[in-house]
């Protein structure tokens, strides 16, 4: 199996670095030049631990929970793990020790320093020193034995020795390296090491190879090499089965090879190629950490330590001289019986660490090079042994006698489960912090301080409105918390005594009692919570949600499907995102739930699947503003619930493609639709903001994911989309009863019209008909006209024609819908936004257009309008011209509204309005006359009255004669409906001036 | 001009305000400001910030060039060459006073800030003063002053006029002939 190389990380300032893993694998430790030890929580830690431990740190050993380090002030100092307090110093140099070690049971370090000592001393006890003395140079690196009888070193001086312990002599002495004067001319760092547990072989890397002594006989009984190795290698380290053997060299090489077969089974090479100057074997063995000289860290992921592995995956090397042999102890690997693989669970508890981070285990799948290299790799070994010699282009990396050997166990290669997120509050930071933030939503924000001096809660609001700041002693030590304009919702984790406590400070409240606290039964812990309008809901370990009042009243509690991930709140709703199950690769199978509370209660969504951008998991969970559910996910994706498909969920923004840097990411606060606004705080370098200095929240555009968007076309179809798409809230808004900003809706309607009639436009001047009627059913029936219009300006007749089809057939469909209304006393939702545009008085919407029988329809709309009047609470505004009502009482006896209520709004001049309902009934030609009467003065404004009578003569009778039909029976039902004839008169008026305008724009 | 009446121009200047209160788009003669909301970053003119700011009703962001780092850049670039080098605002040194002065707990390291750009002002006025002998030393006709802002100008100003006038009446009396100072003789 192909192992993953990491990116590498900035870790510490140029200059030598070392690496080590803890002993549970937990954390990586490394220290560098700048005096630090740093303790990372994984690669991705954005925010190690640091111990300063002197102005360099040369070395560290770390076991037991003491850390060794090697400072430039010529000591060696214990520090505690992972506290970091000072513990000592351990002992003393004439100079800088060079590298500290310890022996396999923590009990005794030993230290090589630049004034040619070596000493051991007992980590217990530190007067207890055992010095050796006997090399001519600077010492470069010291190993203990395993068995702690000997201690291997190697010096400047050229020599590797071996020393007894005890008896503090050398064993014996290898002159094996080249002699310098100092550490930091050597060539090679010459870092030893001792197999583990047997202890069977000293690992000497004598420039590019390494040279295997066996202990007890002191025999050089073998070495391992590889070709490709050019430079010499500096640090060598066993992995902690004590089966293969790391090395990396000088140029940033890193090989690992197979002790039993002395092959070669992972290369790598570091990706800037700098001199790898630390290594480390996570205590699993899946892993190797290693460092540069440089400062960067690094990772080597998925090590597979299994034998069956043998086979090279490197597309990195261009290797030319493959003709060499390449065997390195050929009987040995045909007697080579492959070690136990690892178990599996070992490693994954280690991949998916308590950050919560969600490791992309199965990225590597993703490496096509890496992969294509090992298939044609293993065909070779398979079928084109003979070819090798011939073969310049690489097959020859693998012996061709180095058969896969079998593995005796099977292994599972199949997808590994992910381990589940953990639960969070969105617009948190991390718990760890001492200084973060506990939520900073559309309120205010909740920080969190927990260090030395103080242990405290700062509340503060966005609005000082709404409440002065806060500060609270966090006595109880709450992690989580909520903040709405009501209260402030606070909680901790139970203890062995203690059991999970919430908190609520309810400053809303008119009584003097500003705060209650409840206690959850033993065993369950707050996990999630969030505030709503009038009540407080809180989902607990043993995946039960509980609803309170905000006043404290426990109302209900119901069991989750899973283990809560997240929850957020908006007015009377409810969203609750839970673990539906185990993701595999990386993925996180994530249910969510959309309650309705308050007194209609019910789902809205059913614990559906939660969609989210591959091997990636939720970081955020909220409403818009405007109540419209939303997330984002850890690659930045935003997706907003899109109520009319069917409750979807449309991918609105994708904040990382906005972001500069590969580490810069956008930390999400607030979602608006109105004005479209996506409110985050840009963070450089990390996934969320430090409370200081005080970040500054940025605004992002949406925009959704469509095809060609740099094209004129893409762009105003995804605009046109997004207006849509955010125009859905109003309808929710105003069936679940609040108030509507009908300024906002109208415009929105008016700009999604008018993109319409673009796009219409567009396709026109593209000679897409096709598409321009498609576009055009699109549009509301009385913008229909508006591209007819347009059409026959542009002489496309045959498109006229197929429009005025549709129009027809849309105003049709509009009355019947108007009928089936009226005979519904429910109210529909859907009917706002089309009707609304009519309402308004003084809107320059390009609404009702010339004429048609449609007109009918729009007064029937009207009264739909006026139905939505009073539910959205703008009763005031349309009332506003009571003087334009008509007069003629309503003839319709089937119309269930009050008329009473009707009030028709519309700019027309009272006097014009008064004067129509007594006009005589018309004939079909008069009525005609009378709404095309402008067009055809547009057309031919230096006409005679007599001219323009003759022309439109002549114009109607160019009408089909259905039309004609449809003018002559709207001439009946027009005498019984004057009143309403004189207001479609008078928006027709109006529209015209709009078709002005319009057609000014577009040609 | 006064220094004051330089600082009045200088409140012209737009800063980003953190409000903590709500309020529609206001309408002045000036322009529309706003809409505000709490939490949300506005630009608003130095003169309404520093108002809010008093009433306690919003938070001020430093402009972008005040910043420790990018000011010491400056300075030493001020320093290094020997022409006047662009100013990051043509106001900087009334803002900083300004801003420093009522809202030095928005800005960090705020007294870093006002010696660095103290440094600059003084850099910058020493070659002023340098360049105005050197002028009127080598007694040339004109010249060009690039990167100057208003307050600096203003500063140099009346003296440097006014010596010239003074050493302009001088030497007008001392070329015996002129008619001018025989005309003032009589």
């Amino acid at each position: 199996m192909p192992c993953e190389r990491k990116p590498m990380r900035y870790g510490h300032s140029e200059g030598h670095t070392e690496v080590c893993f803890d002993e549970r694998g937990r954390f990586i430790v490394t220290c560098g030049n700048d005096g630090d030890v740093r303790i990372w929580e994984g690669l991705d830690d954005d925010d190690p631990k640091f111990i300063t431990v002197g102005e360099k740190a040369y070395s560290l050993a770390l076991k037991n929970g003491k850390l060794v380090t090697a400072g430039s002030n010529n000591t060696v100092q214990i520090h505690t793990f992972p506290d970091g307090e000072p513990d000592g110093i351990l002992t003393r140099f004439t100079t800088n020790a060079t590298h500290v070690t310890f022996n396999s049971s923590g009990s005794r370090v030993a230290a090589g320093s630049s004034d040619f000592m070596v000493k051991v001393v007992e980590v217990s006890d530190s007067s207890q020193q055992k010095t050796l003395r006997g090399h001519e140079a600077p010492v470069l690196s010291v190993t203990f034995d395993p068995k702690d009888d000997f201690l291997a070193s190697s010096s400047c001086d050229g020599s590797v020795v071996v020393w007894n312990i005890e008896e503090q002599t050398q064993v014996i002495s290898w002159p094996l390296l080249q002699k310098t004067n100092d550490v930091t001319n050597a060539k090679s760092l010459c870092r030893l090491a001792w197999q583990p547990r047997a202890g069977k072989f000293l690992a000497v890397p004598v420039d590019t190879k390494v040279h295997l002594y066996e202990r007890g006989s002191w025999d050089h009984v073998s070495t391992l090499s590889d070709d490709l190795l050019t430079q010499p290698i500096n640090v060598v380290t066993w992995s902690p089965c004590g089966r293969f053997l790391a090395a990396g060299s000088v140029g940033g090489s890193l090989t690992v090879w197979d002790a039993n077969s002395k092959l070669c089974v992972e290369r790598c090479k570091h990706e800037k190629g700098f001199t790898v100057c630390g290594l480390a074997w996570h205590p699993s063995g899946g892993q190797i950490a290693y460092t540069d000289t440089e400062g960067c860290l690094c990772l080597l992921d998925g090590l597979s330590t299994s034998a069956s592995d043998a086979k090279d995956y490197d597309a990195l090397f261009d290797d030319d001289d493959d003709d060499d042999d390449r065997l390195v102890d050929e009987g040995l690997s045909g007697a080579n019986s492959p070690v136990k693989k690892r178990e599996d669970e070992d490693e994954d508890d280690f991949l998916m660490p308590a950050t919560g981070r969600v490791r992309n285990r199965g990225a590597f799948l993703d490496d096509e090079n890496s992969l294509d290299t090992g298939s044609l790799k293993l065909g070779q070994d398979k079928f084109g042994d003979d070819d090798d010699d011939d073969n310049d282009t690489g097959s020859a990396i693998v012996p061709p006698s180095a058969a896969p050997p079998v593995p005796l166990r099977p292994v599972y290669e199949g997808p590994l489960p992910t381990h589940p997120q953990k639960a969070f509050q969105s617009g948190s930071t991390p718990a760890h912090l001492t200084h973060r933030f506990m939520m900073w939503n559309s309120v205010g924000i909740v920080r969190g301080y927990n260090d030395e001096q103080d242990n405290a809660v700062d509340v503060e609001f966005h609005d000082t409105a709404v409440h002065h700041a806060m500060h609270l002693t966090n006595s109880l030590g709450h992690t989580v918390a909520d903040l709405s304009q009501e209260a402030v919702l606070l909680a901790c984790p139970g203890t062995d005594e203690l059991a999970s406590k919430l908190q609520c400070l309810h400053f809303s409240s008119w009584d003097t009692n500003k705060e209650w606290m409840v206690d959850l039964p033993s065993g369950e812990d707050v996990r999630a919570l969030c505030l709503g309008r009038g009540w407080a809901a809180v989902a607990t370990s043993v995946q039960m949600l509980r609803l309170f009042s905000i006043g404290g009243v426990q109302r209900e509690v119901f069991s989750l499907p899973g283990a809560a991930v997240c929850m957020a709140a908006h007015g009377e709703q409810l969203m609750i995102v839970y673990h539906r199950a185990t993701g595999f690769d990386g993925e996180q199978a994530l249910g969510v739930q959309l309650l309705q509370l308050g007194r209609r209660k019910r789902q809205i969504i059913n614990g559906e699947p939660l969609p989210l951008t591959l091997r990636s998991h939720l970081t955020w969970l909220g409403f818009t503003a405007e109540g419209t559910p939303c997330y984002v996910d850890s690659d930045g994706v935003v997706r907003m619930l899109n109520r009319s498909l069917g409750n979807t969920w449309t991918p609105v923004c994708h904040t990382r493609e906005t972001c500069k840097s590969k580490s810069d990411h956008y930390w999400v606060v607030g979602v608006h639709e109105n004005p479209q606004q996506l409110r985050c705080i840009p963070c450089k370098g990390s996934r969320y903001p430090p409370t200081l200095p005080r970040p500054a929240v940025a605004i992002l555009p949406f925009k959704l994911p469509l095809c060609q968007t740099s094209t004129e076309k893409g762009q105003m179809e995804e605009q046109f989309l997004r207006s849509v798409l955010f125009h859905h809230h109003y309808g929710f808004l105003s069936s679940s009863g609040y108030e509507v900003d009908e300024d906002g809706q109208t415009r929105s309607q008016k700009e999604q019209q008018e993109l319409l009639m673009k796009m219409f436009a567009l396709s026109c001047k593209l000679e897409r008909e096709f598409r321009a009627v498609e576009l055009a059913e699109l549009m509301t029936h009385n913008v229909v006209p508006l591209a007819i219009r347009y059409a026959s300006r542009s002489r496309r007749m045959a498109l006229a024609q197929r429009l005025s089809e549709l129009a027809l057939e849309k105003s049709n469909q509009v009355q019947e819908e108007e009928e089936q209304d009226e005979e519904e006393p429910e109210y529909s939702v859907g009917k706002v936004g089309r009707a609304n545009p009519f309402k308004l008085a003084g809107s320059t919407k390009p609404s009702a257009p010339s004429g048609q029988p449609r007109v009918t329809n729009i007064l029937d709309n009207m009264t739909s309008s006026r139905k939505s009047a009073p539910l959205a609470g703008s009763a005031g505004k349309a009332n506003k011209a009571p003087v334009l009502k008509p007069l003629a009482p309503r003839p319709k006896p089937r119309s269930k509204v009050p008329v009473s209520k009707k009030t028709p709004d519309s700019t027309e001049p009272p006097a014009d309005q008064q004067k129509q309902p007594e006009v005589p009934p018309k004939t079909g030609f008069q009525l005609w006359l009378e709404e095309n009467r402008k067009n055809i003065v547009a057309d031919h404004p230096d006409m005679e009255e007599t001219d323009v009578i003759k022309d439109a003569m002549g114009r109607f009778r160019t009408l089909s004669a259905d039309e004609r039909l449809v003018r002559t029976t709207f001439k009946f039902h027009q005498i019984l409906n004057l009143p309403k004839l004189s207001v479609v008169i008078f928006s027709f008026i109006s529209i015209i001036n709009l078709a002005f305008w319009y057609s000014k724009t577009f040609h | 001009m006064d220094p004051s009446e330089v600082e009045f121009l200088a409140e012209k200047e737009t800063v980003k305000i953190i409000p903590n209160f709500s309020l529609d788009k206001i309408y002045l003669i000036g322009g529309d400001l706003g809409p505000f909301n709490p939490g949300l970053p506005v630009d608003v003119p130095v003169w309404l910030a520093l108002n809010l700011k008093q009433r306690q009703k919003c938070r001020i962001v430093p402009p972008e060039w005040m910043d420790v780092e990018k000011l010491e850049e400056m300075r030493e670039l001020e320093r290094k060459e020997d022409m006047f080098t662009p100013v990051p605002s043509p106001y900087y040194m009334e803002l900083t006073k300004l801003l420093l002065n009522h809202a030095s707990d928005n800005i960090p390291k705020a007294d870093d800030i006002r010696t660095l750009v103290k440094d600059i002002w003084d850099t910058r006025i020493a070659k002023l003063r340098l360049s105005a002998d050197s002028f009127i030393s080598q007694q040339e006709a004109h010249a060009k002053l690039d990167n100057l802002t208003l307050m600096e100008i203003n500063t140099i100003r009346s003296f440097l006029l006014d010596s010239l006038n003074c050493m302009y009446k001088l030497r007008s009396n001392l070329q015996p002939g002129s008619s001018k100072g025989q005309a003032m003789d009589y």
